[in-house]
């Protein structure tokens, strides 16, 4: 059995930036998974990132990137391993969780906590402006991000089924349209 | 010919914190404290149920959660003028004392130690000697020789990799470094440390509030904790005895460890007693309240007008009137249209993006003043307004680091010489120390009140139809926040959340005054103006969380953040 966070990151109250917490959410309440293995709508913890991924095994992130420096369109969905993550300097610190990735998992390697798999399941955001919802294009790749979730958990071996029954949603912050989206079926 | 430095970004948490100084015969002749992203998430607010308010404003930042949420409950509770039972107001406060701790713990630690301490040096040091020095001054069970040695070897193995990783940053081996190696190994060890002990008040915010990094247990009239000493899953005896345990491990650490180093680093580098000072205008607002009506608390708040202490002026309660009347905040320097002061309730967050100018527009915090004076906040103002009136607990741990400074470094420190970055550091260390005292305190007032048989943690909201207007405030880790709101129909009318980072790092107001950030960093000397760590250890020792001062987006339209998956 292994140690394994699934964490959403995001501010859920700047549009597409919230899709980490959104997919957290979704997950809990859609799945069932093996002891051992922990969802959480993590926030923008900056380096209180450390807390939550020091001890794991495996860390997988959602969150979301930069469609203009990763030249992606909105909604595409791209994956970063720990190698990927690591090769960047911590000296850039422009944002209150981003960065603070790299210094988490640099502190956690040198305190010889650092999870051995790290997996960053990024969205690429259409808009981050003050907002509560998510873009159509975010939106439409929800499917896909938990699919990578989930082949993740394959891949590692980590047992996990669909909940006959799905438990209540609880995205508080925008309740009023969370029908629209096809991965809550 | 005075020559521009501009950091950006300053602080080592959080990236949106701009400096610029101008450097004249290597000290600081003018300085310009900016914040480089839009701030207006308040407006997300208007509109909605007043009730659900907190659970919006918690994620302002992601690092000062539940300052937030608490303050935006005591908003609507003043609006309503609704009390809050005994149970409710110690559990908030237990919540609030370990939230307080840990970042305190992760302020010194993780942001703010490594201005001090040069990691380079220690592999010079003697792990043996180093165990004789720590043992001389704390009785921390930790400082073995072999927790020495094995801090050392990280570092060494670090350093002889080539790759410094986590440290690729530091100014090592400037001038202005001056701990010996073992002292350097000493303080890097408690650093290692650290993780473990904010982690555990961290679980004593989740055991209460039962989930980190975003708690779920308030309502406005109290909080949603279920007490039942025969149920498993309710607050009982066990969870508080659990808390107990946590708590018990934190203080120790707090009493034994930071308390201890900040007062070492203190003695080793008394000069900058006398550097960093800038706005000695102090705000704090009474906090940890003791009765169901607000009318008694823990801590003291008040003002105290330039730096004279004698004159200081308490507050009795934590929306006292003339706290609520005398703020304003300006927009002369910020991105902001408007064209003089308003106050909270009648607060306008219209962007007017012109570009960084440090004649005009600079930056996107607002100015927040008090009967129009730039005021500083945080752990500073506080322990001065405490000591000023006298309040026992304030005055104690303070005489405490005094004499603990004095004994280490034979350096004769008044509480005069708090106005100073070193004073901010020891401040907190002061403030620390009193929360752990309290901590234990106000655990034992929420283990009694149950055991006398009251459970209530709840007192039902009751909206009037007419407008009204409230202000939540709370003395935070960085300082006084403020909550203002106004509800009509129940429903937010408007919400200003006036931050102690915009306090703090304010720009210049109409009339020209520096804010605290600003005014802290002239005349500060620089003995290497192309690496400017003095600048560093000023700005950090106000422990500076832009996330909340300001959020969102580059105004571009490009976001500044997401570096790390290019």
């Amino acid at each position: 059995m292994k140690n394994i966070l699934i964490g959403g990151i995001g501010n859920v109250l700047l549009g597409d930036d919230g899709v980490g917490p959104y997919v957290a959410r979704l997950l809990e309440s859609r799945y069932e998974f093996e002891t051992g293995v922990e969802v959480a709508d993590l926030g923008t913890p900056a380096l209180d990132l450390i807390d939550q991924i020091s001890g794991r095994d495996v860390v997988i992130l959602i969150d979301s990137v930069d469609s203009h420096a990763t030249e992606a369109a909105p909604g595409a969905v791209l994956l970063y391993r720990k190698a990927d993550i690591m090769r960047h300097r911590p000296a850039v610190r422009m944002d209150p969780h981003s960065p603070a990735l790299v210094d988490a998992l640099l502190s956690a390697d040198l305190f010889g906590i650092a999870p051995a798999d790290v997996l960053l399941v990024g969205i690429a955001a259409e808009r981050y402006d003050a907002g509560c919802s998510l873009s159509k294009p975010v939106k439409a790749s929800l499917d896909r991000v938990v699919g990578e979730v989930l082949s993740e958990l394959k891949r590692l071996g980590a047992a996990y089924r669909r909940r006959e029954h799905p438990g209540e949603l609880g995205i508080w912050w925008i309740a009023e349209e969370k029908m629209e989206c096809s991965a809550l079926i | 010919m005075a020559k521009r430095i501009t950091i950006d970004p300053i602080t080592r948490i959080e990236g949106h914190l701009r400096i610029d100084v101008e450097v004249d015969n290597n000290a600081v002749s003018n300085a310009w404290a900016s914040c480089t992203m839009w701030r207006g998430i308040e407006t997300i607010l208007r509109g909605r149920d007043p009730r659900d308010a907190w659970l919006f404003t918690q994620r302002f930042c992601g690092v000062c959660t539940t300052v937030h949420a608490m303050a935006s409950v005591r908003a609507v509770e003043d609006a309503l003028k609704l009390e809050v039972p005994l149970n409710a107001q110690y559990i908030r406060n237990l919540i609030l004392i370990a939230h307080a701790l840990h970042d305190h713990i992760v302020h010194f630690y993780q942001l703010s130690a490594l201005d001090w301490v040069d990691i380079l040096e220690i592999p010079k040091a003697d792990p043996t000697a180093t165990a004789k020095l720590a043992e001389s001054l704390s009785p921390w069970t930790r400082n073995s020789r072999n927790e020495f040695k094995a801090a050392q070897d990280r570092v060494n193995a670090v350093a002889s990799s080539g790759q410094l990783g986590i440290f690729m940053n530091g100014y090592w081996g400037h001038p202005a470094m001056r701990l010996s190696p073992d002292v350097n190994l000493l303080a890097f060890s408690h650093y290692v440390q650290a993780l473990e002990y904010q982690r555990k008040a961290l679980q004593v915010v989740g055991i209460l509030g039962s989930k980190t990094p975003h708690i779920q247990n308030l309502t406005v009239g109290g909080v949603a904790n279920a007490i039942d000493l025969d149920s498993a899953s309710a607050l009982n005896m066990d969870r508080l005895e659990m808390i107990r345990v946590l708590l018990d491990e934190v203080v120790q650490f707090i009493n034994q460890v930071y308390f201890v180093d900040v007062c070492a680093v203190a003695a080793m580098y008394a000069d900058w007693f006398k550097i960093g000072s800038g706005v000695k205008n102090y705000l704090a607002v009474p906090d940890l309240p003791l009765d169901s009506a607000g009318t008694a608390y823990d801590l003291p708040g008040g003002t105290i007008m330039n730096g004279n202490i004698a004159g200081v002026h308490p507050y009795k309660t934590a929306s006292d009137k003339e706290f609520r009347d005398a703020v304003s905040e300006d927009v002369a320097h910020a991105y902001y249209h408007g064209e003089k002061a308003l106050h909270p309730w009648a607060g306008e967050t219209e962007p007017d993006f012109t570009g960084w100018n440090g004649e005009q527009k600079y930056s996107w915090v607002k100015a927040p003043r008090f009967n129009g004076q730039p005021m500083q906040v945080g752990p500073l103002a506080q322990v001065l307004v405490g000591y000023a009136q006298g309040h026992p607990l304030t005055q104690k741990h303070t005489n405490l680091a005094i004499s603990k400074v004095q004994a280490i470094g034979g350096v004769r420190v008044t509480p005069d010489m708090l106005h100073s970055t070193l004073g901010r550091h020891a401040a907190r260390a002061i403030r620390a120390s009193m929360l752990a005292e309290l901590a234990q305190k106000h655990l034992q007032l929420l283990t009694d009140n149950i055991a006398k048989g009251d459970y209530t943690v709840h007192n039902q909201p009751v909206f009037p139809g007419h407008e009204i207007e409230g202000v939540g405030t709370h003395e935070a880790p960085r300082g006084t926040l403020s909550h203002w709101i106004v509800i009509k129909d129940e429903k937010i009318k408007n919400y200003q959340a006036v931050v102690p980072s915009t306090w703090n790092a304010s720009p210049r107001d109409a009339s020209g005054a520096h804010g605290p950030y600003e005014a802290s960093l002239l005349r500060t000397p620089l003995a290497r103006p192309e690496e400017p760590l003095e600048v560093l250890r000023t700005i950090h020792s106000f422990d500076p969380c832009m996330a909340c001062a300001c959020h969102t987006f580059d105004p571009s339209g490009r976001r500044i953040a997401k570096v790390k998956v290019l």
